[in-house]
């Protein structure tokens, strides 16, 4: 079994709001810049991926810089493509598409989008150009809603549910590729606060356990680490108390950034010992202060994302 | 308009936005303050933060308006002149509730135990909206309360919740079901290979593909549920007449990263489009920008520049000596007002958007999470300008 980041197939999950997509970008372009070919997959196409690495959303590979391609995989068009392939006739698809009962089909058949929508990007990882796999590594931001889970739930469920047919033995084979944990890490990002902390855990006993998936890395974002000496504190609204004017509403100032600093770094602390405790090591990423979270962002994100992960192991593999 | 008035004024607030910028809190926030100004209060929340519901007596709680005890509240320092009940959505709950409420006796284990209907209730895209919408008619038709306010489910997008009973409507269209419900259908696609040579073929192959075990659960569960579908329409209709209703406001929840603060102006037109027009806004978890005017000339009155980091660290420093200390904490400043300075950007590019007629609240970002009822309360004075006392 590889180190994480060397699988070829790479699922990042997480609850909304903890930065799972921004996670996905800097991991890609990690990814990218040890010259891997890779592909980053969002599964929304309204989604921030393309974007948070300098391009725009395209339903096909779309190269956006040197060895970086991104692409938007949706289960409506992955049906329609996977069709397209079982049924050549382009007139016949085109008339069928456009009946209700095929919508309704597509819409009432339990998980059939989202088995299509993992299928296709199973089809990516898998793909072949000129006798190699067409990508190193595909990144993968899973959609927010439950962890993202319920996608990597699709397939076994569908092997369950389904007779014997195309799907059911597709559907095996892509189980059989997201539990071999040669190929496969599922990352799990989270916060280090109450609910999500809570909330990672009984999403990694789901992934580990009930899913049987190789957990990849469990990602703690947004960290705040910064303390302050106590008599300095002290000093500081001694000061606060003397002073008067504009420089009395700045020093307040800052003391209350000091005091909101300090409060989210304990809070951090806390919960992230809470997570350390109950899977191990974490990789943790601090918060990154920024009057707008760009290109830019994500490249120094992507950074300290290398340096948490062990950046002596990746500058070794440079060297070779 | 203040968001008080709002507020005061509508017996509904829904409040709306994407997930994880704490829009239940923000929801909880105004039941209280409802409770707090005399009125019988129920907050509908959805799957809220553990310590949150702790606080509020929902642990134990099913989907129906537990009242707070008045001494919970007394405790933390409050003395509502109104009550404040609390529910919590159970999504697969609610289901088998309308199930069992309106499938005849006869086929509710059946529809029950179905493997479509159970896929269904779970995880069909608006059908969590749907109940949210479900239980809030039944709270307004019950005449127990006078302001329910309303926490939506965690959605991409605000509208997403708007056009849930639309898109459950036609989900359950009768024309659709009634291919399904065709007994002879679930033995095959006779029917449609025997109407169209050309869809014929293809479905035979999807259900080739497929497996056919999935049609038969489908066709099965709308033969069961054929009784039920009689009156959604109306239902649907009825759902509509509440959201719509003068008495009832959406009010967006969001937090001023870019992540989650989409265009005003598309969701504003987009939300009259839908005849349930944005009422008013509240930015969660803003962190303040230190503005101090310059008074040049003003005799004692030092000129200080916030955003001079060198400044600010030689006045840090006068206070709690040079060093590392000093350093650090006005190093610390000058990275909050940077984030601060990005969100008022998109605050006040977001605002431009929206009618003067919206009021918009900011809510300060606190040093720890709230999750409790003080915490609640020491949300109005930021939401409705005063606390109640």
């Amino acid at each position: 079994m590889g180190a994480p980041l060397e699988r070829r197939l790479q699922f990042v999950t997480g609850k909304g709001g903890v930065g799972k997509t921004t996670v996905a970008a800097a991991l890609a372009l990690l990814l990218a810049r040890r010259g891997k070919r890779t592909l980053a997959v969002e599964m929304d196409a309204a989604g921030r991926l393309p974007a948070l690495l300098g391009g725009a959303t395209s339903r096909t590979p779309q190269e956006i810089r040197p060895g970086l391609h991104v692409l938007a995989v949706d289960g409506r068009t992955a049906l329609e493509e996977y069709l397209g392939m079982i049924i050549p006739v382009k007139r016949l698809l085109a008339s069928v598409f456009s009946s209700r009962v095929y919508q309704y089909f597509v819409a009432a058949a339990p998980g059939l989008k989202e088995l299509m929508t993992v299928g296709k990007i199973w089809y990516e990882a898998t793909r072949e150009e000129a006798g190699r796999p067409a990508w190193d590594a595909v990144v993968v931001d899973a959609p927010a809603t439950g962890h993202g889970l319920q996608y990597l739930r699709m397939p076994q469920a569908a092997m369950e549910a389904f007779g014997a047919g195309l799907v059911q033995r597709e559907a095996r084979r892509i189980v059989e590729l997201l539990r071999d944990a040669r190929t496969t890490a599922v990352h799990l990002v989270t916060l280090a606060e109450d609910m999500p902390v809570t909330e990672a855990l009984e999403a990694r006993t789901e992934i580990t356990e009930k899913l049987e998936l190789p957990l990849g890395y469990v990602v703690v974002n947004r960290f705040h680490d910064r303390h302050f000496a106590p008599d300095a504190l002290a000093r500081l609204g001694a000061a606060v108390a003397r002073a008067s004017g504009a420089e009395h509403a700045l020093l307040e100032s800052v003391a209350a950034r000091a005091a909101e600093e300090q409060g989210w770094s304990d809070i951090n602390a806390e919960h992230r010992a809470r997570l350390t405790a109950a899977v191990g090591g974490v990789v943790t990423l601090p918060y990154v202060f920024a009057e707008e979270f760009d290109v830019g962002s994500v490249a120094q994100l992507s950074e300290l994302l290398e340096g948490a992960i062990g950046g002596g192991r990746a500058a070794a593999r440079r060297a070779r | 308009m203040t968001l008080a008035e709002l507020v005061q004024g509508r017996r509904v607030i829904i409040s709306a936005g994407s997930g994880g910028v704490g829009k239940t809190t923000v929801a909880a926030s105004i039941a209280l303050w409802g409770a707090l100004t005399g009125r019988r209060t129920v907050v509908l929340t959805i799957d809220p933060a553990r310590r949150l519901a702790t606080s509020l007596g929902l642990a134990t709680l099913g989907s129906v308006p537990h009242r707070i005890a008045p001494e919970l509240l007394a405790g933390q320092g409050l003395a509502p002149t109104g009550a404040l009940s609390a529910m919590m959505l159970d999504q697969k709950g609610a289901w088998d509730a309308l199930v069992e409420r309106h499938a005849p006796p006869d086929a509710r284990d059946r529809i029950l135990a179905n493997p479509f209907y159970q896929h269904l209730s779970q995880t069909f895209a608006g059908s969590h909206e749907y109940m949210a919408i479900e239980q809030l008619c039944a709270l307004v038709e019950s005449g127990e309360f006078d302001l329910i306010v309303v926490d939506t489910p965690p959605t991409r997008h605000a509208l997403d919740f708007l056009e849930a009973p639309r898109r459950i409507g036609d989900f359950l269209d009768r024309k659709i079901i009634k291919w399904f419900v065709r007994p002879y259908f679930s033995a095959g696609w006779s029917v449609v290979l025997a109407m169209n040579r050309t869809a014929g073929f293809v479905l035979k192959r999807l259900e080739q593909a497929t497996g056919i075990s999935a049609l038969v659960e489908i066709s099965d569960f709308f033969s069961s549920m054929s009784g039920l579908f009689e009156n959604f329409q109306t239902r649907i209709a009825r759902a509509y007449e509440v959201l719509r209703g003068p008495e009832t406001a959406f009010v967006l929840v969001t937090s001023p990263e870019e992540q989650v603060l989409g265009d005003a102006e598309y969701l504003t037109s987009k939300m009259a489009e839908l005849q349930m027009p944005l009422a008013g806004v509240v930015f969660n978890r803003v962190h303040p920008e230190v503005r101090i005017a310059r008074r040049r000339g003003a005799a004692g009155d030092p000129d200080v520049a916030p955003d001079d980091t060198a400044q600010v660290e030689a006045l840090v420093a006068r206070a709690v000596g040079a060093g590392d200390d000093a350093r650090a904490l006005a190093r610390n400043f000058a990275d909050y007002q940077l984030l601060a300075r990005g969100e008022w950007l998109r605050i006040d590019h977001f605002r431009r958007g929206l009618s003067r007629r919206v009021p918009v609240a900011l809510v300060p970002n606190f040093e720890r999470d709230v999750h409790d009822l003080r915490g609640l309360a020491a949300m109005h004075g930021a939401l409705f300008g005063a606390a109640v006392a």
